[in-house]
């Protein structure tokens, strides 16, 4: 995968920054809790939270759907306001609040995927390595359910700290070894190899752990 | 080489990051540990799961976040919008709602906009409070956008509003809502401009969906609150980008 080291790093510095409206307290709500919130007078902060916890999947996962930056950017302008809107709607114990999230997400998605312009958009250089152009073959609904798997894989990346992120974003997509990467980051080897195997056995608890069913999605 | 041993290497192994001696112990003690084997394809699971991963890069723009809080507020100052949207029970419920509530407002300028559009070919409403005032606050000025004289020859019965956001960077947000807005020709491109006199500055581009209603986001600098009239024209993407070479689609104007 083409995506250059430097992106990688950079990317996930901004991942880690957070908004200022966001309060420590807000910090450790779970989603369900800020659901709630969105109702009372708190609804920026929590609605501030839930957009640090999840708008780099919904982007991320737009991105590969739709394969168009500005799109995506609707997509998650669009999302987070029906999250605020149908907050009342949301029941959690039809599941969890990512599942609901998603939902939302593929709702969304599909509607701008049939409003998408037909023809392919041109992109700069430096956005190539994520304009990911779709089949025109393909039906609406099959390239929006074969995000789910995006989605899944994207919140159990999100699930891992900073570190052994790291070492997954180099390792994986920058295509870096181990010992790469412990030149470029200055972590000992030996700690690198742990994260790796740490982050590999994370994301397959994940990955398991995360409800899988279709069922669950529709 | 002992399972102990193994184990740590096997994700950088599955990723293909080892040094060379250290892939060929592996490999050695794999040929013979079938338990090391299901571990390594279990791994492989996870190398194959994330190659559905968004790509690590793709962030969503810092500016989005103000963006939507912005919106929110602007919702909150006129909560019709979100009791609309409760009264559907269901997400999908919801998503119609919300749409057929959009189309309604048009559905009620149509009444309104046709004999405008016939007689004067250009309507101007401007609701809100007009960019000066639209500083960290959130009044909302929308602008008619209706067909030029040319465009309206064929009365094609579409039109659009231009709402305008102020955003915390300085930048103002235009959400272009269009209703029948056809498709521009074939290897053509709309584009919005803010214009004053002979100067113009452009919004972006965009394309349209024709039936239906169409929603682009776009952004201006704050310099064009000084450019009060709106212009939707369409360019062919080989010919020059001159104003001689686009025609005139769709036009507002400011007070």
């Amino acid at each position: 995968m083409n995506i250059a080291v430097r992106d990688l790093l950079d990317s996930d510095k901004r991942q880690r920054s957070s908004h200022p409206v966001m309060s420590r307290r807000t910090d450790r709500l779970s989603d369900e809790q800020l659901m709630t919130n969105l109702g009372g007078v708190e609804v920026e902060a929590a609605l501030s939270e839930l957009y640090d916890r999840y708008s780099r999947t919904i982007f991320g996962v737009g991105l590969n759907i739709l394969g168009d930056r500005s799109l995506a950017e609707e997509l998650v302008q669009e999302v987070y306001l029906k999250v605020w809107r149908s907050s009342h709607t949301f029941d959690r114990s039809r599941g969890s609040f990512s599942t609901w999230l998603y939902r939302v997400t593929r709702s969304v998605a599909l509607d701008l995927y049939r409003k998408r312009a037909h023809r392919v958009r041109p992109v700069s250089d430096g956005d190539s390595h994520i304009a990911i152009i779709r089949d025109s073959s393909a039906e609406p609904q099959e390239v929006v359910d074969e995000s789910w798997l995006s989605w899944r894989v994207s919140r159990a990346l999100e699930m891992l700290d900073a570190p052994h992120r790291e070492v997954i974003d180099l390792a994986y997509f920058g295509g870096l070894t181990q010992r790469e990467i412990s030149e470029r980051t200055g972590v000992p080897l030996g700690t690198v190899k742990t994260r790796t195997a740490s982050a590999y056995k994370r994301l397959r608890k994940e990955l398991s752990v995360q409800d899988t069913s279709r069922a669950a999605i529709r | 080489m002992k399972c102990a041993e193994v184990y740590p290497n096997l994700s950088a192994f599955a990723l293909g990051g080892l040094e060379p001696a250290e892939t060929a112990e592996v490999r050695h003690h794999l040929a013979s540990c079938s338990s090391c084997r299901k571990e390594l394809r279990e791994l492989e699971e996870v190398n194959h799961a994330l190659e559905a991963a968004p790509s690590p890069s793709a962030d969503p723009p810092v500016y989005l976040r103000d963006e939507i809080l912005a919106r929110v507020r602007a919702e909150q100052l006129s909560p019709s919008k979100k009791e609309e949207s409760e009264e559907s029970s269901s997400l999908e419920e919801h998503s119609r709602s919300s749409r057929t509530s959009r189309f309604n407002r048009f559905k009620g300028l149509r009444t309104i906009l046709p004999s405008v559009a016939a007689a004067a070919l250009v309507a101007i409403i401007a609701l809100g409070v007009f960019f000066g005032f639209l500083r960290e606050e959130a009044p909302v000025a929308t602008i008619q956008l209706v067909p030029t004289p040319q465009e309206a020859g064929g009365l094609k019965g579409y039109w659009g509003v231009a709402e305008i956001r102020p955003q915390h960077s300085g930048n103002q947000q235009v959400e272009l809502k269009l209703n029948n807005f056809e498709e521009p020709k074939p290897n053509s491109y709309y584009e919005l401009w803010f214009v004053s006199g002979d100067r113009r500055i452009s919004a972006g581009s965009f394309t349209s969906v024709g039936k239906g209603e169409t929603r682009v986001l776009l952004n201006v600098p704050p310099e064009a609150s000084n450019y009060h009239t709106l212009l939707i024209t369409e360019k062919h993407i080989d010919k020059d980008p001159a104003a001689s070479n686009e025609e005139v689609a769709l036009e507002g104007e400011m007070p």
